[in-house]
């Protein structure tokens, strides 16, 4: 399976303002703090909405919401990424889409 | 022959030799060998202690020839000589013997074997030293003026240092104008500094320096002479100039990896090298536009042609040089998407920051495997980038694109002609080869002939800026103590016995050999060249060989095609090198049996050649 990156995700969020993911350097410290122990999330959501998957980011709203915003990820994060910030940005977006199929 | 004062010294090397070679029974066989005063072993004879011992030994035994039977004479010869100066030996009166690379390594599968070769081997060390000499270096003048091949930003620089240095400098530039790369480039990484801008300075520090000669349009063609004292031939403008110099620098700078066509889709419209985009950047204003329209995405595909079975070598700056491109781009067209299709990132030092910075302001960076290279495709008219990012969990990602960016590094230039002139070591990577990356990084095993730059492997400019002023300390230094050493280690020639055939002439290879008018024994059927009968230097006695002691290199290939023995090597005479064939040659008693085998002095020697050594016996 392949995706083809476009730059519309990246420019909706822009437009939202602060998504800071961009400084991520991979390194997944994030996805071992997470108490959900989801796979998904932090880190591989970040790199989802980064790259501009939207299909995808929208597929995965529930892992999404089920975010605690416990800012453990954050408080580990050596590149200082608002991982919280950017998780809340990702809801408003998905709002964003679910309203606009209302 | 006149007695001698001999002391032996047998190296264990903490193993490397003792585990296969019996040093005891090694010290035991030469103990009594005629001369020989003192005979010790040591774990470690290269050792501050051992040296201290042997430095006693000479003092208080009056030793006035040493033997050190260890490694290879590459590593320690100078050790040795040195410590021997100090405690009052003529250098030249010691002798290495290597019973470790050519004895203990070589038969680890035969101790006893190992132990009579090193028995042998010791004692022709001995034989040798018997007839060695007090030498003394030669004593030259040096010339007080350096040539430096290339007027880039490195040459350039070097020739700054070296003028600084009270030097005079001929800086020779291939092209029509000095400056290099990096005179044509704009903005350079870390901090934006415009090459251009660069170059004109030096180029203003040049033109103040009087003592600086520029020659553009020029090429080195011809070097020789010897060291500290060099004629070199430079070709410019259609005539031949005459330089003498002291030393020559080599800052020829490197070439740009050309990818093949189709490589990477290289030959597409919109794929071009990261050199082209930054000219393309470097001569326009405003966004950068591409078939008229403004660009608005990009795809760097990295290290290509670097790292790989045909050029394994990392080029160091394109990584840095890539992403600051890519922040000026943020600058000049806002809001383009960057995608940076990597194998490993290598902004190294501070240039760490640009990398962080470009993230933050939008370079999205996608990592791929060595074995697993992104594709360039052109779908519906625009071109595309498949790569399986390795930080997406292997996922294969497209990315549709308006500029491909394969980012090339460097490779070496090729130069054939000045490394013919030079005789350059040229590394298996085209680069040129220093004689220690650390320790001696701009030296090279050719004498006076001094590189730096890219010319002997990628570097940024920074770092070639620092390679050619450590080329100006190491020139200087030899420079400017207006005097050089030779090895006195070199042939001569006694006149008495020249039959004034020029056998030799023709066999030297340094040209070091002239025929010379000089009282000769009448008799002699010599004859004389074409070429010597018109120097004019012809004396009723007829002529006679002579070797400049200063073009000598003590190769030793005029010694043996003399027809009377009239050439000598000092420290390798006849008389020494006979001496140690015959100790080679000694009968040894071994479990072969071969105590049948007595062996007088030259009598026997092709029977044993097999056994000994063949740098000793060819």
């Amino acid at each position: 399976m392949s995706t083809v990156v476009t730059s519309v995700l990246a420019d909706e969020l822009a437009v939202l303002g602060g998504f800071d993911a961009g400084v991520c350097m991979n390194c997944g410290v994030c996805t071992a703090a997470c108490p959900l122990g989801l796979d998904l999330l932090p880190r591989r959501l970040l790199r989802h909405a980064l790259l501009g998957m939207a299909e995808r980011v929208q597929g995965e709203s529930e892992a999404i919401f089920s975010c605690l915003l416990c800012r453990a990820c954050e408080a580990n994060c050596p590149a200082g990424v608002h991982i919280a910030e950017d998780v809340r940005l990702l809801r408003r977006w998905l709002l964003g889409k679910f309203e606009e199929a209302q | 022959m006149t007695s001698r004062r001999i002391g032996v010294y047998i190296c264990h090397c903490g193993g490397n030799i003792s585990d296969y070679v019996d040093v005891p029974a090694v010290v035991g066989a030469v103990r009594d060998e005629p001369d020989v005063v003192v005979v010790r072993d040591a774990m470690f004879t290269c050792s501050d202690l051992t040296q201290q011992e042997i430095f006693s030994d000479i003092v208080e035994h009056r030793l006035d020839g040493l033997v050190v039977a260890s490694c290879s004479p590459k590593l320690h010869t100078f050790t040795f000589r040195e410590m021997a100066r100090r405690a009052g030996l003529n250098p030249y009166e010691y002798t290495q013997v290597n019973i470790r690379e050519q004895c203990s390594w070589a038969h680890t599968d035969d101790p006893q074997g190992a132990t009579r070769k090193a028995i042998s081997l010791v004692r022709a060390g001995i034989a040798g030293t018997r007839g060695t000499r007090p030498l003394e270096p030669t004593v030259v003048e040096t010339t007080q003026r350096v040539l430096v091949v290339g007027g880039g930003l490195t040459g350039m620089r070097a020739a700054i240092g070296l003028a600084d240095l009270g030097l005079a400098v001929v800086l020779v530039e291939k092209t029509a104008t000095l400056g290099g790369r990096v005179g044509g480039m704009g903005p350079m990484f870390p901090h934006g500094r415009v090459g251009a801008d660069l170059v004109a300075r030096l180029r203003d520090d040049i033109g103040r320096r009087p003592a600086v000669t520029v020659l553009t349009g020029a090429e080195l063609v011809a070097k020789s002479g010897t060291y500290g004292n060099y004629h070199v031939v430079v070709a410019v403008g259609g005539e031949r100039r005459e330089l003498a110099v002291g030393q020559v620098v080599v800052a020829t700078g490197f070439a740009d990896y050309e990818p093949h066509i189709g490589e990477l889709g290289y030959g597409m419209p919109g794929v071009l090298t990261l050199p082209e985009l930054v000219s393309r950047l470097d001569s326009s204003h405003g966004p950068l536009l591409h078939d008229g329209r403004r660009v608005g995405s990009i795809a760097y595909l990295y290290c290509v042609g670097s790292r790989n079975e045909e050029h394994s070598h990392c080029s160091k700056y394109c990584c840095s040089a890539t992403v600051h491109t890519a922040l000026r781009i943020t600058e000049r067209n806002p809001g383009a998407r960057q995608y940076h299709v990597y194998r490993d990132m290598r902004t190294y030092g501070r240039n760490e920051e640009m990398l962080t910075q470009s993230r933050r302001r939008g370079s999205l960076y996608l990592k791929f495997a060595d074995d697993d290279p992104p594709e360039v495709a052109r779908e519906h008219g625009r071109l595309e980038v498949t790569v399986r990012d390795l930080l997406s969990a292997g996922e294969e990602i497209r990315l549709p694109v308006d500029l491909v960016v394969l980012v090339t590094g460097m490779v070496a230039r090729q130069n054939r002609e000045l490394v013919d002139v030079l005789k350059l070591p040229v590394g298996r990577d085209g680069f040129f080869n220093e004689i220690h990356p650390k320790l001696r990084p701009v030296e090279t095993v050719v004498d006076g002939v001094t590189i730096c730059g890219t010319c002997q492997g990628p570097k940024t400019s920074a770092e070639s800026v620092a390679s050619g002023l450590a080329a100006v300390t190491h020139v200087g230094a030899m420079l400017k103590r207006g005097v050089a050493e030779l090895d006195p280690q070199v042939a001569s020639v006694n006149p008495e016995a020249c039959n004034g055939c020029a056998v030799c002439v023709e066999a030297c290879p340094f040209g070091a050999i002239s025929m010379v008018g000089a009282p000769r024994p009448a008799g002699g059927g010599h004859r004389v060249t074409p070429a010597e009968a018109g120097s004019g230097e012809a004396s009723p006695g007829g002529l006679v060989a002579a070797v400049a002691a200063t073009g000598c290199k003590g190769c030793g290939a005029c010694a043996p095609v003399c027809p009377t023995g009239a050439i000598d090597l000092a420290g390798y005479t006849d008389a020494q090198v006979t001496a140690i064939i015959d100790a080679l040659a000694m009968d040894l008693p071994g479990p072969e049996g071969r105590t049948g085998d007595v062996v007088g002095p030259g009598g026997a020697r092709l029977r044993v050649a097999a056994e000994a050594p063949a740098e000793v016996v060819r």
